[in-house]
């Protein structure tokens, strides 16, 4: 296994199926990625060099993807509820937000929607006292 | 394998066939299965024959193949052409499993075994299905595949190992960082681009130009699946845009035989069109060698219109067409599928009409239809 950018690559696989494995990172990007870096469509990641591995975390490095990406993803969603958007309510209460219907299925966003603002950030707790929860006052 | 039913599994026949060269390839061995030449197929590497062909080879148990009347055509206009070379290029064209490969295949065997410098590129589909690495040239927009054309080299130099010996460079030849003295030989070319593959691009590229300038020894270019040179590849540039063939440095190099803008002093540029990779076979040039069947037009305008484009889309190389197998081609076919057992009965005329007929005369689908119950 190839460790790269906090991420367990597998060595086997084909360099733009194992770039995919990257949150943040889907087949088109990681085609991308492999033609910048000239990396014909067969090549394995356990066949790179030093120089090519090094090229790829460069590149890689540049891209907002994992933590970065998620973080970004997490101030997006806090911003629409803190300035009141149906968009933003609708994250919070867990309900579809593209519009779809609630009377019946919506399964998917009741389980996952609103995780972005559920999530408890000890920092901050810590250093303003304040309960992070989709029950707040300023709901 | 103890076990094993002796009905089923027996042992393949040890045939001994006539092997095709310049001496038994005439007239008088027409309709006769021949054996391809153990060093030349052995310089193609392992597992490396053309199209379908490995497979045949390993049901047969020997890499035989029938000389057909178009063989016989084709040998003796290599023979014309060892004097001086035509102006333009031929590409054998004809229906899938017709036989395009294996007539390209005989022909260069044939050549090489005649004491020809023999190029020879068997599948040209992987130099353009992005299977192979590649890298972008410095101060340039071509891309190089080192690997490949090192690996070409070394099929060169495996398969014209006396041949090449026989050419002397001409002049001093600077390759990179070295030199080779006017004395040296083509094969102290190729095994420079073999032994040190960051050259093998300039190595292939120098080879060229003196075996198409050379009078000492008649050249035969043979590339195999040719309509790829014309083709889209699948790699991409650096901004994710799709490359075409004649961008890779390769092929570039290949190209200007076939578009009559290189030419050879002495011997053939032979080429073989694929149609078992529709990816790289372009429409265009699909279009334009098997033609819409013509209708009388009766606008004339319209006429004038259409022969232009006809005229625009002309091809740069003249076509060989491969036919398909007349009946006595059949029947030697026949003949030795049966001493291959591949066929357990005898052959009989209806047995080869009926093949002959359901399979429209073409050798793949013939085989398919003898072999449809392996």
């Amino acid at each position: 296994m190839l460790h790269l950018l906090g991420v367990n690559l597998p060595d086997r696989k084909i360099v733009s199926v194992a770039l995919t494995y990257f949150y943040g990172i889907g087949p088109q990007t990681a085609r991308k990625i492999c033609s910048q870096l000239s990396l014909h469509r067969e090549c394995k990641l356990g066949e790179l060099t030093e120089s090519q591995l090094n090229q790829l975390s460069g590149v890689l490095s540049e891209m907002s993807i994992e933590n970065d990406l998620k973080r970004k993803v997490a101030a997006n969603v806090r911003h629409l509820r803190e300035i009141g958007t149906y968009v933003g309510k609708r994250h919070a209460m867990g309900l579809p937000v593209h519009g779809q219907k609630t009377r019946n299925n919506a399964t998917t966003a009741k389980k996952f929607n609103g995780s972005w603002l559920r999530q408890y950030s000890t920092a901050r707790s810590a250093m303003f006292g304040e309960l992070q929860s989709p029950v707040s006052k300023r709901l | 394998m103890a076990n094993a039913n002796q009905l089923y599994y027996t042992e393949l026949p040890k045939l001994e066939l006539p092997t095709l060269n310049a001496h038994t390839a005439g007239l008088e061995h027409t309709d006769k299965v021949m054996q391809i030449d153990d060093g030349f197929l052995s310089s193609l590497g392992e597992e490396h024959y053309p199209g379908n062909l490995g497979n045949d080879f390993k049901l047969f148990g020997t890499p035989a193949l029938l000389y057909r009347r178009f063989t016989a055509k084709l040998v003796s206009q290599l023979a014309q052409y060892a004097e001086k070379a035509p102006e333009r290029a031929s590409v054998l064209d004809g229906k899938n499993g017709v036989g395009k490969s294996a007539e390209l295949l005989k022909v260069a065997s044939v050549a090489a075994s005649s004491g020809y410098l023999v190029i020879y590129a068997h599948s040209t589909t992987r130099w353009v299905d992005s299977s192979r690495p590649y890298a972008l040239r410095s101060n340039s927009d071509q891309y190089m595949q080192l690997e490949i054309v090192s690996e070409l080299l070394r099929g060169i130099g495996a398969m014209n190992s006396e041949v090449l010996s026989q050419i002397p460079l001409g002049k001093d030849l600077v390759v990179g960082k070295k030199t080779l003295t006017a004395t040296k030989t083509l094969a102290d070319l190729v095994d420079l681009g073999v032994r040190t593959p960051a050259l093998a691009h300039n190595v292939f590229e120098a080879l060229l130009a003196i075996a198409s300038t050379q009078t000492n020894v008649p050249v035969l270019l043979a590339v195999d699946e040719v309509n790829t040179l014309w083709s889209t590849s699948n790699y991409r540039d650096h901004n994710d845009e799709i490359l075409p063939a004649s961008r890779l440095r390769l092929i570039s190099s290949l190209l200007p035989f076939f578009e009559g803008k290189s030419t050879l002093a002495k011997g053939w540029v032979l080429g073989a069109t694929s149609y078992s990779d529709t990816r790289f076979m372009p429409k265009n040039m699909r279009d334009t060698l098997n033609p819409a069947p013509k209708v009388p037009v009766a606008n004339r305008e319209l006429a004038k219109e259409l022969k232009a484009e006809k005229l625009q889309n002309a091809l740069p190389f003249s076509v060989l067409r491969v036919g398909t197998m007349s009946a006595m081609e059949a029947r030697a076919l026949m003949n030795f599928y049966h001493r291959a057992n591949i066929i357990a009965s005898p052959v009989t005329e209806a047995l080869v009409a009926k093949r002959w007929i359901v399979g429209s005369g073409n050798p793949r689908q013939m085989f398919a239809g003898v072999t449809s119950f392996f």
